[in-house]
């Protein structure tokens, strides 16, 4: 399906803030900002990739938009609801609507339910079909994550399942009440390299057969590649650079996605490689709450500006946003031949 | 003389269904100051392996046969004050999510240095200490973060410290199992370029374990392709990752997504790992193996030489 | 580790869990004593019926055995002698039995329910519902319970025996909440509970079917250590002379030797029933500490994944 303009998620200036507790021994308990206003649109039938590094605050945006925590500042839109408001049977309706896939599958299913049970559940809490339809929905949930033949599963248990068919139960899920949005949380970080190009087919089959829209959380911008029509790279709570996919990855316009394409490993590239080398080599004190947040390690960063005006977000080339003061045009970086061993 | 010479090493998991043979009839070789990588799926043995070398397998796992060679000597049945003076002074292991296991109440710097006194007991305590501040130096931790408690180190930091308790006697090779899988690509780019310098700086011979094949291409000269206990393809990284020949390592590339290229659709790997317990009698690829013959279901294949530095186990590879 | 789980498809992880942990229960020395003697103690309470439907001079109550009229030693007819009236202490033994196993499970399960339902509430629901309960639990905790009952008793003069075993079940519940809240203070956090909250799951449901079944394990453990002390305070209770007049319990028997002046006399009946209770505590603190090594690896294994 084309990714049409229709919009069913809406971040606006949305901005999360952690308390911690103080430790042991009295310390004073610190605030971690995990979003920082972040704005994003994510259209209706497309995979929308949110990149970043652990801690960056990826999780914390999935779970404020399947409402598991509330946001601090800023407006959740979901199909045009105001997120936040939610309550009662609205909030239920919302529920079936809106669909998570957890992180680690060794603890998103519970160890003392039969999978049956666990794909099964949604469908007894809303209260839909009887025993015979429960049945046939949970198999098909099962097969359309290539769990077949899927009666073999119902009565096992977690712990009989390797990994990957934990995670492909755990998706199984979260699709048997045929939901709009997803939001697939890192879904094969816990998983083999191998393993996860299984999971990246079925999240385009939801795509592509059965129009859901995603929300990919990853880390990877080779898996953002493969599966995304449109990535946000985001750094600290802050949105740093979003665009199409192969727009951002191939002509990267930030220091900081410059940065995570140089630290991949060069496997599969050959020919001209960008190098770009915008992480700076020692840290320098970051700018207190003012300024970038990749001042810090920001080799291209001009200390007058920089360190002391948050840059906005610009529009660089087409639906290609970028927040740096001095993101530059697409010919960033060097181009250099690498020796081309790899090629697959 | 190779530095580590391993033949024909089968190791079994004793479990109350039966003996689990996590590792089967696995050879190979590796010259001092070279880098070997083995890659493969979750359960595949490759931290058994690991964990044989070092003389540390759990105590329902046993070395069913073969032999492990290091510097000449064996070390199947070695006596264990004997392996005492081998482990962490010879050979040294930074292992799976060791991170996560620094001890929470001691400074990591005393932490390293327990690590010196405890296997070189003659040291003094200035000859420990400036052995601990050039480690760290070497594995990158500024001194002024050397005595934080491990709670203060981001997991990089963490990493690298584990790093350096492994270098802390000068072992000739190293065990590095999954060293970055926890890491963000930055900071396992900065791992990856430290142990490439250490390695050609000390002519350290690694042996680094992961399942991500884009990492073991990155650091290793040659890779071991392994598959359900066996290493199903070995050789030189630009031959195996130029011309693969088992079915399973052509797999394995089909099913990892790359950054440059046309976007195709990746092929993952159909069914499972086959059950250890009573493993196929023939090869132990064949029932997700696209080219599988009859001889493939009912033979054990054995190795074909593609080059003098590429081999594979295959029936189908000659 | 998972994939040794193809043989037994369909076996449920209670039912292979029970049997994992069977196998290394029965393993352990201490479990072995204390369920064999619980078997014996068991079985006793089971011949209780026994006595008073061959003669009724055998009611351990009531029967009085006409040709004697004061404690005599064991004889053909007393296997263990009578006590200052004339009544058989064998059969007296077998009723504390059922007695203690009444006093003893019924105040357990009841303290168990209790402690369970009120740790899980106040674990989910957290806050002020946590603090309020957990500062009940703490005050009910600092309580000496046999005081209590002793004033209770004073003031409403004997007790009846149920009274008695809801009164060690009300004021024995605060050290199960705590470990189950605890415990479900971390199966909060984890992620199965958060998928069933997006698949829109009511606060009810995650409590029973997704919170209960992991927690219950840990309060049959502590069940048995329950048992323990509840028998204790009902023999302290009745020694006393705050016991159940109407019932025969092995405290009472014991405050009976002692009331008219047998103590140092005689053995025959002041051994029995101290024997007994230091015994059955015995058999259910092992039973509990072999149930604690079944459980602990697991504990602590779910401990390291997280
Ligand atoms: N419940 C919480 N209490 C306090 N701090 C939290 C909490 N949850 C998250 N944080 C903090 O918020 C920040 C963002 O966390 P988040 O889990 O969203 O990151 P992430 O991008 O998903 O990382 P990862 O890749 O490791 O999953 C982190 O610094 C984290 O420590
Ligand atoms: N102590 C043990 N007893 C029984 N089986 C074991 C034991 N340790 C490991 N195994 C099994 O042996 C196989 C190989 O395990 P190993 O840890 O070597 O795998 P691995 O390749 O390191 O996997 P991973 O990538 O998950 O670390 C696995 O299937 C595992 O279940
Ligand atoms: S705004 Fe400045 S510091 Fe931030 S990324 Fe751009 S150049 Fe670097
Ligand atoms: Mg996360
Ligand atoms: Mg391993």
């Amino acid at each position: 399906m084309k990714p049409t303009t229709d919009l069913i998620l809406r971040l606006e200036k949305v901005t999360k803030t952690y308390r911690t507790k103080g430790g042991r021994f009295g310390q004073a308990g610190s605030r971690v900002v995990a979003l920082n206003r972040i704005s994003l649109d994510v259209r209706r039938g497309e995979i929308f990739g949110l990149v970043g590094e652990s801690g960056s605050g990826k999780t914390t945006a999935g779970r404020l938009v399947v409402r598991l925590e509330e946001a601090d500042a800023g407006e959740i839109f979901v199909a045009g609801t105001r997120v936040p408001e939610l309550k009662g049977r609205r909030l239920k309706q919302f529920r079936r609507k809106v669909q998570m896939v957890f992180q680690d599958p060794y603890q998103s299913l519970n160890p003392q339910r039969s999978i049956f049970d666990t794909v099964s559940e949604p469908l007894v809490i809303h209260r839909m079909g009887n025993g015979a339809q429960r049945r046939e929905a949970v198999a098909q949930a099962l097969k359309s994550v290539g769990l077949s033949p899927p009666e073999d599963f119902f009565l096992r248990y977690p712990h009989q399942l390797s990994g990957g068919q934990r995670q492909r139960v755990a998706m199984a899920r979260a699709m048997v009440l045929g939901p709009e949005f997803v939001v697939a949380d890192e879904p094969t970080s816990m998983l083999d390299a191998s393993i996860s190009a299984q999971i990246f087919n079925i999240l385009l089959h939801m795509r592509d057969k059965l129009g859901v829209t995603l929300l990919f959380i990853t880390h990877s911008l080779a898996a953002a590649r493969y599966l995304c029509d449109r990535i946000a790279v985001i750094y600290r709570g802050n949105l740093m650079e979003v665009g199409e996919a192969g727009e951002v990855i191939e002509r990267p316009r930030h220091p900081y996605t410059q940065a995570l394409l140089d630290a991949l490993p060069r496997f599969g590239q050959c020919g001209a490689v960008r190098r770009y080398n915008t992480l700076l080599g020692a840290e320098r004190p970051a700018s207190q709450g003012v300024g970038c947040a990749f001042y810090s390690r920001c080799g291209v960063a001009q200390r007058l500006l920089c360190s002391t005006q948050a840059p906005s977000l610009r529009e660089l080339a087409p639906g290609h946003r970028v927040a740096c003061h001095y993101a530059e045009g697409p010919e960033a970086g060097t181009a250099t031949t690498e020796a081309c061993f790899y090629a697959t | 003389m190779a530095l580590l010479e391993v033949d024909n090493l089968s190791i079994g998991y004793q479990t109350r269904n039966g003996t689990f043979q996590a590792v089967d009839g696995v050879s190979f070789s590796l010259e001092s100051g070279r880098s070997l990588g083995f890659v493969g799926e979750s359960g595949c043995g490759k931290t058994t392996l690991g964990l044989a070398l070092m003389g540390l397998l759990p105590p329902n796992g046993r070395i069913r046969q073969g032999s492990i060679r290091f510097e000449g000597e064996e070390l199947v049945g070695l006596p264990e004050d004997r392996m005492r003076t081998i482990r962490w002074r010879k050979i040294a292991m930074v292992f799976q999510a060791a991170m996560n296991a620094l001890n929470p109440v001691h400074r990591v710097a005393d932490q390293v240095a327990e690590a010196i006194f405890t296997h070189e007991p003659a040291l003094s305590r200035e000859e420990v200490n400036t052995r601990v501040e050039g480690l760290f130096q070497l594995v990158g931790v500024p001194k002024d973060r050397m005595r934080d408690y491990p709670h203060q180190y981001s997991g990089g930091m963490k990493q690298r410290a584990v790093i350096a308790m492994a270098l802390a006697c000068r072992p000739r090779l190293i065990i590095a199992d999954e060293p970055t899988t926890a890491l963000d690509v930055i900071v396992q780019d900065q791992i990856l370029e430290e142990t490439k310098n250490l390695q050609q700086q000390f002519g350290i011979s690694i042996i680094f374990i992961s399942h991500d094949i884009s990492i073991v291409a990155d650091v290793c000269h040659d890779i071991g392709i392994m598959y359900a206990g066996q290493i199903v393809e070995y050789g030189a990284r630009e031959e195996v990752f130029e011309t693969p020949v088992h079915p399973y390592t052509r797999a394995l590339l089909a099913s990892y997504p790359t950054l440059n290229g046309t976007i195709s659709r990746l092929k993952p790997i159909p069914g499972e790992t086959p059950n250890l317990i009573s493993p196929p009698p023939g090869c132990r690829f064949c029932d997700r193996c696209p080219g599988a013959g009859k001889t493939c279901v009912t033979a054990r294949p054995s190795w074909v030489e593609i080059s003098p530095r590429h081999k594979a186990l295959c029936h189908s590879c000659s | 580790m998972e994939r040794d789980g193809h043989k037994n498809k369909t076996r449920s992880p209670q039912l292979e869990r029970f049997l994992e942990g069977w196998s290394i229960f029965v393993q352990n020395p201490l479990g072995k004593i204390g369920l064999t003697l619980l078997v014996c103690f068991g079985l006793m309470a089971a011949c209780s019926f026994i006595p008073p439907l061959l003669d009724p001079m055998y009611d351990p109550m009531t029967g009085v055995d006409p040709l004697i009229t004061r404690s005599v030693g064991p004889s053909s007819a007393h296997w263990l002698g009578t006590d200052f009236m004339g009544r058989d202490i064998l059969s007296q033994l077998l009723a504390g039995a059922r007695v203690a196993f009444m006093v003893g499970v019924s105040a357990a399960v009841m303290s168990i329910l209790l402690g369970c339902a009120i740790g899980m509430f106040a674990g989910y629901m957290g806050r002020v519902v946590d603090t309020l309960l957990m500062r009940t639990a703490d005050m009910i905790m600092v309580m000496p319970t046999l005081l209590v009952v002793l004033i209770l008793s004073s003031l409403f003069g004997q007790l009846n025996i149920w009274t008695i075993v809801l009164i060690i079940a009300l004021f024995r519940w605060p050290g199960v909440s705590r470990v189950i809240r605890a415990q479900t203070l971390s199966l909060k956090q984890r992620p199965f509970i958060e998928a069933a909250k997006v698949a829109g799951a009511s606060h009810m449901r995650i409590i029973f079917m997704h919170i209960m079944p992991n927690v219950l394990p840990l309060a049959f453990l502590y069940m048995t250590f329950r048992v323990t002390s509840a028998i204790i305070i009902e023999a302290a209770l009745a020694f006393l002379g705050f016991g159940d007049p109407g019932t025969v319990s092995w405290g009472m028997m014991l405050q009976w030797v002692w009331k008219t002046g047998h103590m140092f006399r005689a053995p025959y009946w002041l051994l029995p029933p101290g024997l007994c209770i230091s015994l059955i505590t015995l058999s259910f603190y092992m039973l509990g500490r072999a149930m604690d090594e079944v459980l602990d690896p697991r504990l602590r294994k779910e401990a390291e994944a997280e």
